[in-house]
């Protein structure tokens, strides 16, 4: 169990040494999850709302097939977002196969579910009062919505909070989309996945060890807005 | 004539197919107040709903002074016509921004601290220690005042009030018809409550409108006698009070009919009763006496069994019979007194 206490030594060195290696993968799981998060947010809060605030036909059944997603196995994400984005894709032309952009694609695909079926639940669960005290306090209908999201903050962060885990830890797609280009579109997770394979598991639980450190200065800025938003 | 603050004309209204709530015609005059007394699921809420143009109705028009409106019109914004609930909604914000709310989203932002602690203060909450609380650390009564406070912080034209003091302390009751009330005398503000506490309506309103099965009728004071009723000898039905006395009126035109008396067919009078021809004469005990301010005559409540019986009398008789609360006295009123109520026998509703 030596490599226990040497990931955790190893760790610190890396981080307090400015590792470039460690610090490359770091950059490139920061701005590819900040990516894909931005994009799934910016899709999914109205979707979810729309979804959770409207009643049209059919609504139920796309209320199901939203939920099914949130089981999309990441490796499947990988193989569509691959078969999309290669030479041979409909999208190929774009180069975007093997780029951080790629991964970002990929992810936001994974995080989308999640925004959204979170977002409907919170606004499902929004008091049957507030629409007409909204109404009677003289709000038209894009102060509706907007003070309804505002309502239900808590849950967006929530939904927030929970696609950000998911999309921060996914191996599959960042694999099969970025191939794990060292310098380039190495995340921490596939480094983990790779030293790993190598026998290098000091260093893996270095960087697993990372992983969890950036996962809990998010956090701890979520707790901070929380507080925030309380009042 | 003064235009109308509500001109409302073959209002019809469902839920899901089902009727709720059925007008031809009602007129509200600006600057009044109007009380809706009915039992519950009698169309009230969904009357106040329609008023404050939350909802548009299945059919009908709602002309409000002198435009039919509908929910998001700009009329309602500008005249500030709110509403609130019998559980009012707060958001989850200080009690500060749930009052500013209304002003901030109409951009009015000047002095608004001053507006939120006058208007905290209407409500008879201080603005010190309330202005920051958040909204989670309130009591029932102190939450449907600071909803108020919302609400007048406004200064709207018209106030609808559903039940407002239905779940409240006595205090905050008192603090609510209060600051209510205040709307009208400040600002000319129209008035529109559902109350279940119709003393309270009698005493403060202009007009009363009863509410029974969606159905509104324009009437003068009535007792409602609850059922069950027996069928008797002829062409009579008795009810057995709880206490073994009987009441007795002629048969209902239908199963399920409601039974009220108007006010003034009631009589009160001190025991022993001299006999003055009413077949009904109740035994109860007075309970309240109330002064009616547009008329000075005093209404006398007497509850007998379960039943409660309201009055208006005279201030000398009340004086030369001594009717005053925790007194026994007889009501008397004739067979043909008990009218009844059906979805079908509603008289006009203006």
């Amino acid at each position: 169990m030596n490599f226990l206490i040497e990931g955790i030594q190893q760790a610190f060195v890396l981080l307090l040494t400015g590792d470039g290696q460690t610090y490359s993968a770091v950059y490139a799981t920061v701005t590819v999850s900040g990516g894909s998060m931005l994009a799934s947010l910016v899709i999914g809060i109205p979707l979810g709302f729309a979804l959770g605030y409207f009643n049209f036909p059919g609504r139920r059944q796309v209320r199901t097939i939203v939920d099914t997603l949130l089981a999309l196995p990441t490796v499947f994400i990988g193989l569509l977002v691959y078969a999309f984005l290669s030479r041979s894709g409909p999208f190929g032309e774009a180069g975007l196969l093997f780029t951080l952009t790629g991964i970002a694609i990929g992810q936001t695909v994974l995080a989308l579910p999640i925004v959204i079926a979170l977002t409907a639940a919170a606004i499902e669960g929004l008091d049957r009062q507030l629409r007409p005290t909204l109404i009677t306090l003289g709000a038209d209908r894009r102060q509706l919505v907007l003070s309804s999201l505002w309502e239900i903050r808590h849950g967006i962060l929530a939904a927030a909070v929970t696609a950000y885990g998911r999309v921060m830890t996914e191996v599959g797609i960042s694999m099969m989309v970025g191939g794990n280009i060292k310098w380039h579109t190495r995340t921490i997770t596939t480094a983990i996945a790779l030293e790993t394979n190598k026998g290098e598991f000091a260093m893996g639980i270095a960087l697993g060890l990372v992983l969890l450190a950036i996962a809990f200065a998010v956090n701890l800025s979520v707790s901070a807005l929380r507080k925030r938003a309380r009042t | 004539m003064k235009q109308p603050a509500y001109h409302i004309s073959d209002l019809e209204h469902r839920y899901n197919r089902h009727p709720v709530l059925s007008i031809e015609e009602l007129l509200i005059r600006p600057a009044s107040i109007t009380g809706l007394i009915g039992p519950n699921g009698s169309g009230k809420s969904t009357f106040l709903k329609l008023l404050a143009f939350i909802e548009s109705p299945t059919a009908g028009r709602i002309v409000y002074r002198d435009a039919p409106l509908q929910p998001f019109a700009d009329a309602v914004r500008r005249d500030r016509i709110t509403m609130l609930t019998q559980e009012p909604y707060l958001l989850k914000r200080s009690v500060a921004d749930n009052i500013a709310y209304g002003l901030k989203i109409r951009g009015e932002t000047e002095q608004l601290t001053d507006r939120v602690a006058q208007a905290l203060n209407w409500v008879g909450l201080e603005a010190g220690a309330f202005l920051k609380r958040p909204w989670y650390e309130l009591s029932g009564g102190e939450a449907q005042r600071v909803a108020l406070a919302a609400r007048l912080v406004l200064k709207p034209r018209v106030l609808l009030l559903d039940e407002p003091t239905a779940n409240v302390d006595a205090d905050s009751a008192w603090l609510i018809k209060d600051a209510s009330l205040k709307a009208r005398k400040e600002w000319g503000t129209t008035l529109v409550i559902a109350s279940h506490d119709w003393h309270w309506l009698y005493e403060i309103c202009d007009g009363v409108l009863h509410f029974f099965a969606g159905r509104v009728f324009r009437t003068r004071m009535v007792s409602f006698i609850a059922g069950p009723w027996e069928p008797a000898d002829g062409n009579v039905v008795v009810k057995k009070m709880a206490d073994g006395q009987i009441i007795q009126a002629e048969r209902p035109p239908q199963a399920g009919a409601l039974a009220l008396v108007a006010s003034d067919t009631i009589k009160v009078s001190r025991l022993p009763a001299e006999p003055s021809g009413e077949v009904n004469a109740v035994r109860g005990t007075v309970t309240r006496l109330l002064l009616e301010k547009s008329t000075g005559l005093l209404i006398v409540t007497v509850v007998a069994g379960r039943s409660t019986f309201t009055t208006k009398v005279a201030p000398e008789k009340i004086a030369a019979d001594q009717l005053v609360p925790g007194r026994e006295v007889a009501v008397l009123f004739d067979t043909t007194a008990v009218r009844w109520l059906d979805s079908e026998s509603l008289g006009p509703s203006s």
